[in-house]
Order: C-alpha cells, then structure tokens, then sequence
C-alpha cells in the first residue's frame, strides 16, 4: 500500500469550510453547508442520513467525483479540487477505490476485465501481469471461479463482490463506497461488510455511505449527516 | 499477445450493440457510396475524356463547302499555319432498316412497317490514313468498310437497334433503292452523339457514295493548324484567311465554318454542367454523411455516458477514453468502407458508362481513378473522426458526477425551450400522440441535423421536379413559336412558287411557306469572326413563328437592312437593339440593324431577315432553301409520315432535298437532351434520398433505444404493443411532415438557382416553371417514406419488455 501520510503528520483526508451549492433552475440548492472533516489512516468510517441529507455528495467531494463550490478538499496532501480533470483521474485511480450503490460494472467486459481496467488505465503493473493480480483480487473476494463470465449472469451480491476487487485494483489506501449494500440483501450485505472489515485490518481507509442503521452501528466512526451539515461524530465507544 | 481491457471494451461494443454498429456503419458506408458514384463517376468520365479526345486529333476547323478535289486538299495543307488538311464526304441520306428492295407501294404501310431515318454517311479517301478527327472501329469491326457496307458509329445504339450483320434500305436520289450491310461500329468522339442530333452517324468508303448516287467531290474540309496556341478567335480569323486566300478563288463557295473552341468538345457545356451537378451533389452527399454521423455518435456517446463515468472514476484519463472513442470510430469508419468502396466503384462504373454511353466518350476505365478511392478512404476515416470530434470532446469533459447520473429518464432536459412550453399547452390530443410530438422536439440538436438531410434531400427531389417541368415549358414555350408541321431543306435553293405549290400536292399538308437560309459570319471588332450563324430571310407577316419579343420590334414588309436576333446571339456577341453589325453573306460584308430581340428558339444563335431584302441582296431571285409546312395530323407519327411523302416527291420531282424533319420530332429530341440533365439529378435526388431515409431511421433507432426506459415504463402502466408502436410511428411521421415543410420552403429558390444554373451552362435560355404538383406528390410520398423509415425501430419498441426496460443501461 503506497504510504500517503507519515505517522504524527496531517490526516489522511480533510475538508475545509465545504460548500456545495447546484443550480437546479429557479432556486440554488446548497448540498453542503461549510463541512469540516478529517480522517485518519486506517480509520472505518460511515457517513449516515436520510435520502438528500448530502452524504453523496460529501463521499463525491473526497473522491472527486464532484467538486466543491468553495473549501478544500485536501487527500493524502493532495489539495484535489486544483487538480485538473485529467490528473484528477488519474490521481483517484492509484489513491482511491471507488464502490457503487449499483455495482456500475462495465457489461461488454467480463469480470477479470473490469477489474483490469483501472490498472489498465493507471499503468500499474507490468501489462501480462495483470490479469495474475485481478485474479488474485477475485480470489481475495471469493470471485476467481466467476472470472470469465460477463456482469449481466452475476447476482447483485456477486457483481458488488467484483466492484469492490476494481476498487482494489491499484492497491489504493482509502476506499471509498457509496451506499455499498443498498442494494443487496441482508445475508450478501453482511459478507461485503466483513469484506470490508477486513479490509480495514489490512491498513485500508474506509468512508462508506449507508443508511442502514445496523451496519452504521457497526462502524468504528459515524458521522450522521442532515441538511448538508454533519450534526454529529461518533466513534464506537464515545463521541468524538 | 494481452490486449488490453479498455481495447477489448471497444471491441466489445462493436459486437454487443450490432443495431447501432450496423447504423452508425451505413451512415458512414452511404457517404462513402455517394461520393465514389459521384466523384468515381465523374472521375471515369474525365479520364476517358482526357485519354479518347485527344487520341482523336480534333481539328482546328471544318469548312463545309461545295464539292471540291484532292488538289484543294494539296493546295490548303501547304498554307501558312496549317499542319494538316483533309477532305471528306459528307450526306445525309434516308434509310429503312431491313431488306426492303422487294416491298412495293404504297409508302404509307411500309412507313409504318419500318418507318424511314436520317444517317449522315461520311466518306474519307483512305480511312486508315485519316489523321485528324480520327475514328477508331471498335469490337473487330472491319476498317475501313469495305463496299456496300456502313460502320456505324457508337452512339447510334442510343436511338437505333440496328446490330452488325443488319442491313439498311437506302433511298437514292432517282428513286430508287440500295442495300447497305452494318459491317460494326466505330467510335468518333467527334460525332454529335445520336441522343442530341437525332440521326444516326455512319462511315463508308467514296465507292459506296458513288453507289449511294451523292456524287464524287468531298463538301468538308477539316483542317488541323500547325499552332496548337491559337485561342478561337486566332484560329477563326486563320481560318477565313484560308477561306477567302486559299479555297474562294478556286471557285469553291464556303457554306459555313466550325470552329471550335481549342481543347474544348461540342458536348463540353453540357459535360460541364453534369460535372458542376456532380460536384455539388458529391459535396451535399459527404455533408449530409457527416451530419449522419454526428447524429449517431453523439447518440452513442450519450448512450455510453454513465460508462465513461465509471471509467474516468477508476482512473481512465480524458486522453485514454477520448482514444478508445476515436479508435471505436476509427473501426465504424474501417467497416463502411469495407461496404462502401466496392459498393460505390462497382456503381461508379455503371455510372460512367451510362453517363458516357450517353455523352459518346468512348472506352473507359472499369474501376474508379485512384484518388476518388483515396478519398472516399479519407473519408471514411475521416468524415466520422472530424464529426465525432466535438461530440467525443464535450462528452469526455461532462463531470464524473454528472456522468454517473445519466439515466434513460432524461426529464431534466425537455420543458424549459419555447417550443417545449408550447407543446406542453397543446390541447386536446390523445396522450400517445402528444407523447411522441413531445418526443420529436425532446431532442432538438438531433432532430435539427436529421431535419437538415430531409430537407435538402426532400428540396431537392421537389427541385428536380421543377427541373423538368421548366425543361418541358422550355420545350412547349419552343413548340409555340414553331407553328409548323414539317420542315423540308433543299441541298440548293429552289424556287419559292414551284416548292410551295408542290408541297400543298401532298396528302395532308395544308400550308406551306418557303424560308431562305444562309449562312453568314459575324465579324467582330477584333477581326475574328463568328461563322457559325445564319440569316433566316422570312415574310415578316409569317403564320409560321409566333416570335417572342424580348425587346424592340419583329419585322416589318417596309424593313430593308433591318435584322432581328434571338438571345442565343445576344449572349453570345453582347449585341443590342439599335446596333449595327456586320455580316459577311453570300461572299460580301454587309451592314445590318438590329431592330429587336426574340427569345432564342434552341436553333443556336440566328438573325432574322426580311426575305424579300435577303434574296435581293444575294440574288437569289425568289429562290428557298427551305420550305416549312402545316398538316392535319400533329402526332409524330403522322408528321413523320407527311414528311417522308414530302421527300418522296420532291426527290421523284428531281429536286435534291437536304433533309426533312418533323417538328414533334424535334421538340422530342430536344427534350431528350435536356432530359439527360434531368437523369443526373434525379440520380442526385435518388443518392440523397437514401441518405435522408437512412438518416431518419437512424435517429428513430437511437430515440427508441434513448427512450427504452420510459417504454418500459409506459408498459408497466398498461401501454399496449401496438400504443408503443404508435407513438414512434408518429415520432417519425411528424419528422417528415416537418422535413416536407422545410423542404417546400427552401425548393423554390433550389429549383430557381437549378435552372439557372443549368441555363448558363448548357447555354440555353430555359422557362421557368415551379412544379407545385411535385411539392404536393413529395407531402404524400414524405409522409409515407417517413413512416415506412419509422416501422423498425416502432417494432423493437414494441417488443421491449418491462423487465429488459426498466433494467436498461
């Protein structure tokens, strides 16, 4: 795992004064009302709401998917939002692994394609050792006997198993999962839960979207956020 | 070899998506196709033209003249400036096809049977030594003839069946007959075509000449000068040097001259037309192709957006999905021309050889020039990549975010434009059909290019249409001036009393009045001279013409040196009423006035003359040259008869006659050789047609497979197959009702600027007459085409199933 911060150095992730306001037309809506948040290395973190509290569009603001109207957003050092689209891309796909409500898998490409895409387009790994990698990212997931088969004859437990091995794919330090079980059952939402547990006990930075209460409660830090604001920061075992 | 997974994605939406890989790939592959018709035909044509034509020696001249010997040959090729001088024999005899030697009287069934032709035999001394206006046998046709044998040239398959081993009844000139073989065909690239003169062209040797009883001396001096930089105007004034220096003082009289522009053929206008439609409809194809393309890669880029989405969000940089976008274009283009270059050179070939069967260029390659084919490559490649450039730049720079966003459900997009909140007002109709007018307008950067190539396409076919119909005014506006059945020259002037008495003997003919005709030559300021005129002596009080003032006045009995011209003069030689010019007629310059101008009659450029005035002034004593006769039967058929009968008997009078030729006749050849244009743009009309078609299936393709979602919604509410399928036959049809509407606007000037454009370049002044039938045929045929474009893509909505909608990517 590339090491991004040093310990007793700045936190992996800060955002400062966020703001975010879209025009929808007639009346601006602001999604994010001056969000201030850090994140430490290794640390489990699940950003809670109700539908439109902004939770996406805060995990957008740390993955750069979106951009802030004003702040920072600051990863690894990296004060992202002056980075342009096309190191923008780049920078996201070695630093973080992004997972999607709905999977987002390519479909004209099999599974060990799509998780092979990322470093195709990062240039990591030496091109005939890729495939070796994703197989063992698959494996890691319990994926690799699935490897060939497009995304369309996977289950939805199965597909979000595959998004997460992409997400893995260039090694990143923080992953990064918008709702990754909303979409899932009960049983296939907690395997990919573990998945990620595990994941965190390997050094991993994990800022996940739910709204799902028991598997908020399971997180080592919650952030509950509401109207753009996050109104309360809580660790297992005591609030921040 | 590992490829990697972002080239095996494009690979794969090739092969996944093979609805939009097959449209996007015809879009390109119609571009592909129109320009090689277009450009390889065009291309074709001007090879075999710049291989035949001058392989063919054209000469500088020709001076047709009263008959003449070898020695007037010798004497004129060693003048000054001439390089080479030849003589030939030239007549028009009229023919029967078949052995009709035993088939007696009476004239009338045997016309039916086998209906009597113009030939223009043409004899040289020795063929094989023939070095100027050389004629090539073609297919092992015997060369030169020998006896009692005739090569046809080419052209005459145009309006005659007649094959090699054919034989020919000709009339001679005492009344009786002779048989002439079709030993084959040879190719003059010098010959009028038959299609535009209308009589068949045919070479025979002196002795056959003699036989044919046209008498021993050669009438065309055809000369080639040792000059080759001399413009027209140089070699006109050479040539009346020779005329007044070298063949009058041997007492040989020069009838007329052709002297035609250098370098140039007699077809050229008419070719030059041809080229210019050529070029525009190559240039509105390869347009029209690339809108095409920008309609579909734009819908395939916004169908791929939530993909590139992904892909910018685990890393893929602008540069690299800009490159698998390119590449992915870079194949569409690959496949069209794998369907497109062998398509269009085949078509391109066909083209050429009709288009030069029509206009006599001679042999030609079989395959397209291989630039056309580079650049129909090029643009196979080409095309695609500059109209994908825009869609693949803005698309490839939409935010991650926004990209992620992208649904089937586009309901942000639709309802802020005026037309948007004024479909939203209408009122009153069945929800499907204010669905899909909604619909129509939802995307309006989509429907604006598929509206632009129906437009124009649906512009044009209507323009086409005003085309012809101006050609046919053009050919009645003619008719009218001509109140005239048949019209009789004479080989040698006549008297006036004796060929108008004689032509009333004639069953049918119920007028007759005789013109004078001769020919005249302009001379000009410079000192060239233009020979190719003649002065019309005709009573000014003639029922035969209804002139056409365009301005001052027609002739009038008290006029002396008064003429009257047509436009075709005025264009030609910048005169005006009020002007004097100067003729050189009957061996002397004479001034004339002009005193009006006619409209031009498709007779090239004439003068009018008081005819007791011109015989005067040539003495011709009240002779004709020509005679003009009405009958009681107008259809070609009875003219074609009388005139036969007219040159019966005055032949069995003793009275050469020159030619006979019936008006009908001769409106319908004229309209044959306009209507050759005609061809070329109905072919125009036909190529952009497609690409219209194509165009508008594509964009309904693209709506459903845009809309696949929202069917499956309207499914899950209770929508029908056959609702499904109404509201993209409606789509489709509102589409070409607005592709009609744009088109009628924009085809009057189309068809206005068409006309024009043909008239300058053929050089004939043309009516103008907007078809208003064509415009109303085209709602009807629109319509129809628009709906038939639409059923395809209706039917796979239709079929869409809710499961398959809703879960749509």
């Amino acid at each position: 795992m590339p090491a991004l911060v040093t310990p007793g150095s700045d936190p992996l992730i800060s955002l400062s004064s966020v703001v975010k306001t879209y025009d929808t037309g007639e009346v601006p809506f602001t999604a994010l009302k001056g969000v201030d948040l850090t994140v430490e290395p290794g640390e489990f973190v699940g950003l809670i709401g109700k539908s439109g509290s902004g939770k996406t569009t805060l995990i957008n603001m740390i993955t750069g998917i979106d951009r802030p109207s004003s702040g920072d957003v600051v990863i690894g050092g990296t004060p992202i939002q002056r980075l342009s689209e096309n190191r923008l891309a780049m920078w996201r796909g070695r630093t973080i692994g992004v997972v999607f409500q709905f999977f987002q898998l390519l479909p004209t490409l099999t599974v060990v394609e799509n998780v092979m895409l990322p470093m195709d387009f990062c240039d990591v790994h030496a091109p005939r050792e890729r495939e070796a990698f994703a197989l063992d990212l698959l494996e890691h997931v319990e994926m690799a006997d699935q490897a060939h088969k497009l995304p369309a004859a996977l289950s939805g437990g199965q597909q979000q198993r595959v998004a997460i091995a992409r997400a893995l794919a260039n090694d990143p330090p923080i992953l990064a999962a918008d709702e990754p079980t909303g979409n899932l059952d009960s049983g296939t939402a907690e395997s990919v839960f573990e998945l990620f547990e595990a994941l965190v006990e390997r050094g991993k930075t994990i800022v996940m979207v739910t709204h799902d209460g028991d598997i908020a409660a399971r997180v080592e830090r919650a952030l509950h956020v509401r109207d753009g604001e996050i109104v309360d920061d809580i660790r297992r075992g005591g609030r921040a | 070899m590992t490829i990697a997974p972002r080239w095996r994605k494009v690979a794969r939406d090739l092969l996944a998506h093979k609805l939009r890989t097959l449209l996007v790939v015809l879009s390109i592959a119609v571009g592909i196709f129109a320009i090689l018709v277009v450009m390889g035909g065009r291309g074709i044509l001007l090879d075999s033209f710049g291989t035949n034509f001058p392989k063919s020696d054209p000469a500088s001249a020709v001076l047709y003249t009263s008959p003449f010997g070898s020695e007037l040959v010798d004497r004129v090729g060693r003048s000054p400036g001439v390089a080479i001088a030849e003589g030939r024999q030239a007549a028009v005899v009229r023919y029967r096809s078949g052995d009709l030697l035993d088939v007696s009287e009476p004239p009338a069934q045997m016309t039916q049977a086998s209906p009597p032709r113009d030939i223009s035999l043409v004899a040289a001394t020795d063929w094989a030594a023939v070095q100027v206006d050389r004629v090539f046998a073609q297919g092992g046709a015997p060369w030169p003839p020998g006896r009692d044998e005739v090569v046809l040239e080419t052209s005459s398959q145009q309006i005659s069946p007649l094959a090699a081993g054919d034989v020919v009844t000709v009339d001679l000139p005492d009344g009786t007959r002779k048989l002439l073989r079709v030993a084959g065909f040879a190719h003059d690239i010098n010959a009028v075509p038959a299609m535009f003169s209308g009589r068949l062209v045919g070479y025979v040797t002196p002795q056959s000449m003699a036989d044919l009883q046209q008498g021993a001396g050669m009438n065309e001096l055809v000369l080639s000068l040792s000059d080759a930089h001399l413009d027209r105007a140089g070699v006109s004034r050479a040539v009346s040097k020779i005329r007044d220096d070298v063949v009058a003082p041997v007492g040989i009289v020069t009838y007329s001259a052709y002297v035609p522009t250098p370098g140039s053929h007699q077809l050229g206008d008419i070719f030059k037309a041809v080229s210019i439609l050529l070029l525009a409809l190559g240039a509105m194809a390869l347009g029209l192709s690339g809108f095409l393309v920008v309609n579909t890669v734009s819908a395939l880029l916004a169908q791929q957006m939530k993909q590139l989405g992904i892909m910018k969000a685990v890393g893929g940089r602008v540069s690299q999905i800009t490159a698998m976008l390119l590449t992915l274009v870079a194949v569409y283009g690959g496949l069209a021309i794998l369907i497109g270059l062998p398509l269009g050179s085949y078509w391109a070939s066909w083209f050429a050889r009709f288009a030069g069967g029509l206009l006599d260029f001679g042999p030609a390659a079989a395959t397209p020039p291989l630039y056309t084919i580079v650049l129909a490559v090029a643009v196979g490649f080409l095309v695609p990549l500059i109209a994908a450039a825009f869609p693949i730049h803005t698309g490839t720079r939409v935010s991650v975010v926004n990209a992620l966003n992208a649904t089937g459900m586009d309901s942000q997009r639709f309802g802020h434009s005026l037309i948007d909140r004024a479909l939203g007002r209408l009122r009153g109709l069945p929800r499907p059909t204010a669905l899909s007018l909604r619909n129509t307008f939802r995307k309006k950067g989509r429907l604006a290019l598929t509206l632009a190539t129906l437009v124009l396409a649906t512009s044009v076919v209507m323009s086409v249409g005003s085309v012809r119909g101006s050609i046919l005014k053009t050919v009645s506006d003619v008719s009218q001036w001509w109140n005239y059945d048949v019209e009789v020259n004479f080989a040698q002037p006549e008297s006036a009393t004796l060929v108008q008495r004689e032509a009333l003997k004639v069953r049918g003919v119920t007028g007759a009045e005789g013109w004078l005709v001769t020919a005249a030559a302009l001379k000009r300021g410079d000192g060239s001279e233009n020979d190719q005129l003649s002065v019309v002596g005709l009573p000014p009080r003639t029922r035969f013409v209804t002139p056409a003032i365009v301005t001052g006045r027609w002739l009038r009995d008290t006029d002396s040196n008064a003429v009257v011209v047509n436009t075709d003069l005025v264009k030609s030689e910048n005169l005006s009423v009020g002007q004097t010019v100067k003729l050189h007629v009957h061996g002397a310059d004479r001034q004339f006035r002009i005193v009006g101008v006619v409209r031009g009659q498709l007779m090239g450029p004439v003068f009018f003359a008081n005819q007791s005035y011109l015989s005067a002034l040539i003495g011709s004593q009240g002779s004709v040259t020509r005679v003009l006769v009405r009958t009681d039967d107008h259809t070609i058929a009875g003219q074609d008869g009388t005139a036969d009968q007219l040159q019966r008997h005055f032949t069995d009078m003793g009275v050469a006659v020159a030619g006979v030729q019936g008006e009908a006749s001769n409106a319908a050849d004229l309209a044959n050789q306009l209507g050759i244009l005609v061809t070329f743009l109905i072919v125009m009309a036909v190529i952009l047609s497609a690409v219209g078609v194509i165009g508008l299936t594509g964009t309904m393709i693209i709506n459903v497979l845009e809309s696949t979602r929202e069917i499956g919604v309207m499914r899950a509410i209770g929508a029908s197959h056959a609702s499904i399928f109404k509201v993209f036959v409606t789509e489709g049809f509102t589409i070409g009702l607005l592709a009609w509407l744009g088109g009628a606007a924009l085809s009057w000037p189309m068809s206005y600027a068409l006309v024009r454009l043909l008239e300058s370049a053929v050089g004939i002044p043309l009516s103008f007459e907007f078809s208003w039938q064509v415009v109303v045929a085209c709602l009807f045929v629109v319509s129809a085409i628009s709906a038939a474009a639409s059923l395809l893509p209706a039917y796979n909505a239709s079929q869409v199933s809710v499961r398959d909608a809703i879960a749509y990517e």
